[in-house]
């Protein structure tokens, strides 16, 4: 979140107030660095919670341990695979899964990048992207 | 699974194929608190105010087509009219407004930083005229800054005083930039009808009515109607229109979510989505395409501009049902120098200036980035720029003109900017005078169908 001199302003002036005599400018700086950490984390936690799920979209030429290596690597990141659904068209590989992050201490780009070197190791393309949008084009 | 094999597919395929991206997310500032008596004062309280609001604009902006797969090619800020802010200022103080703008947009790493505005349409302020004066010296000295100037519209008629001075202006702004093919002119849009939400440079400006601070979003999307268009053959007009509608609902649904995740990520609110189909340089991704894709054998051809009236009007219903706050531009821009298909039309002798106008008549937003003769006089300029107007005005829509007379270059020659600017052909002009029209002076009155009252 992104802090305006107001917000920070008003964090100042109820710090002080709360703290009435005891005021001092440390106790101050200490009080408003904590309530700018608690403000800061409940967007986050909030922005979280719809952001939970992620489409991972991997097609290329069928090799063999596409899928295991994939799911080896979201295992280890601690994602929750919640659907998968895979085919082979021709020779062609395509894999679509539906992951849950939120439990995972990586985010999306951590992924993303974890998922690169994968896709570079088995010559395929591995495409990470946020649920909401496939949400959004597809339902109304 | 929650969604189908095919729609996580066609996603896909939009983003990574058919250069499905968004154009632009562009942050509107109101920077009317800035105005100062002294020049200093206000140029520090315009790099604050700016930093402030935008400072991790393209971080978060990154941030989000991370998230979602989906590339933003331009970020952008727009800002109040300058010569609203600094009306009691002089051309010197101007361009020190002009130079803080580009020095902060160089700072926060965006793009362009559009709003070195005047809105004349009725007449000049003393300010306003200043800082008109002032364009060819800014364009020139800067990089990222865009300028326009509103110089008609329906209420108000067409300031022909003012189409003539800013025709000088355009000129002028060429000769001063003449190094680089004249690319001043190419952040120079001169307008009727101007739109105060507008996020696509060079227009944009955060306009008066406008909130503290917003953020538009500007979609993109040819390459994706292209290709459904060209997949489904040779169906009729309505299931054509159909078709269109169903792909642009899809590309606007997602350019409302990453507008709204930008602006959330930037804590400020969100403004609009312009759902105007705007074309890249890049093969593929053209609004000329696609007219061919309709079944002209190129643009230029009879029945160029019913198809692109139709494409039009299929774009705006599709966006106006996908997204609850459309607004801007909203029509399908069809840029010369930006769209592969138009510069080829060109070169071929297929499209003439005269046709590009009657298109302008049906679409948004105008002649745009068209490069003619540098010796190309400015009544002439205006004498076009007239003809654009009188369109926008009495149709009640916004056009624009952004022309660039490339100095010392003649038909058969280019300009070259590279980017998103990408190249244009010298179109030829047609030689006869308009010099006793358009040096009459004054005003043309405001048409009937300004008194709806």
């Amino acid at each position: 979140m992104k802090l305006t001199e107001d917000k920070i302003r008003e964090l100042s002036i109820q710090a002080i107030s709360e703290l009435g005599s005891n005021a001092s400018p440390d106790a101050v700086k200490k009080l408003v660095e904590e309530k700018i950490r608690s403000s800061n984390d409940f967007p986050e936690g909030e922005m979280n919670l719809s952001s939970g799920r992620v489409i991972l979209t991997s097609f290329g030429l069928n090799t063999t341990g596409i899928v295991s290596s994939i799911s080896a690597a979201l295992s280890e990141a601690q994602c929750d695979i919640l659907d998968i659904s895979q085919k082979i068209m021709q020779e062609f590989f395509t894999m679509i899964m539906m992951i849950d992050i939120t439990n995972s201490p990586k985010d999306i780009k951590d992924l993303q990048e974890i998922m690169k070197s994968i896709a570079e190791r088995l010559k395929v393309k591995i495409y990470l992207q946020h649920e909401d949008v496939f949400r959004f084009m597809h339902r109304i | 699974m929650p969604y189908e094999f095919d729609e996580i597919l066609e996603t896909i395929k939009m983003t990574e194929i058919e250069h499905f991206d968004i154009r632009t997310v562009t942050m509107g500032i109101s920077l009317r608190d800035c105005a100062d008596r002294n020049i200093s004062i206000t140029t520090q309280k315009i790099y604050e105010k700016i930093l402030r609001y935008a400072g991790n604009h393209v971080k978060n902006a990154q941030e989000i087509e991370r998230r979602y797969g989906i590339s933003i090619a331009n970020k952008r800020v727009s800002v109040t009219p300058i010569s609203i802010i600094g009306d009691a200022f002089g051309q010197e103080e101007f361009l020190k407004i002009a130079e803080t703008l580009d020095k902060v947009a160089t700072e926060i790493g965006i793009d362009y930083i559009a709003g070195y505005s005047a809105l004349v349409q009725k007449g000049f302020t003393k300010g306003e005229l200043e800082l008109i004066k002032s364009i060819p010296k800014a364009l020139s000295q800067t990089q990222k800054v865009c300028s326009s100037v509103n110089v008609a519209s329906t209420k108000a008629g067409i300031n022909m005083d003012a189409v003539n001075l800013m025709s000088n202006i355009i000129k002028e702004t060429a000769e001063k930039t003449k190094e680089r093919d004249s690319v001043g002119c190419a952040k120079l849009v001169v307008f009727c009808n101007a739109v105060e939400d507008n996020p696509f440079v060079a227009g944009a400006f955060h306009g008066i009515s406008e909130p503290e601070v917003t953020l538009n979003v500007g979609i993109s999307g040819p390459g994706v109607v292209l290709d459904a268009i060209k997949n489904a053959g040779g169906i009729d007009f309505q299931k054509l229109s159909e078709l269109i509608k169903k792909t642009m609902f899809k590309i606007t649904r997602a350019g409302e979510l990453i507008g709204r995740k930008v602006a959330e990520k930037n804590n400020v609110p969100f403004g609009i989505v312009d759902i105007s189909l705007a074309p890249t340089p890049a093969e593929g991704d053209s609004i000329a395409d696609i007219l061919i894709a309709m079944g002209v054998e190129d643009v230029g051809a009879p029945g160029t501009t019913a198809a692109l009236a139709m494409l039009n009007d299929a774009v705006k219903k599709a966006g106006l049902m996908a997204s609850s706050s459309v607004g801007g531009m909203s029509g399908a821009f069809i840029p010369v120098s930006e769209d592969a298909g138009m510069i080829r039309a060109v070169e071929k002798g297929h499209l003439s200036l005269e046709k590009l106008e009657a298109m302008t008549a049906v679409c948004s937003v105008g002649l745009d980035m068209v490069a003619v003769p540098g010796n190309t006089s400015a009544e002439t300029l205006a004498g076009i720029m007239a003809d654009e107007f009188a369109i926008g005005m009495i149709n009640d829509k916004t056009t624009a003109v952004r022309i660039i007379p490339a100095v010392g270059k003649s038909v058969g020659d280019y300009v070259d900017y590279g980017g998103l600017l990408g190249r244009a052909p010298i179109m030829p002009v047609r030689e006869l005078s308009s010099k006793a029209f358009v040096l009459r002076g004054g005003k043309i009155p405001a048409p009937i169908r300004s008194l709806t009252n």
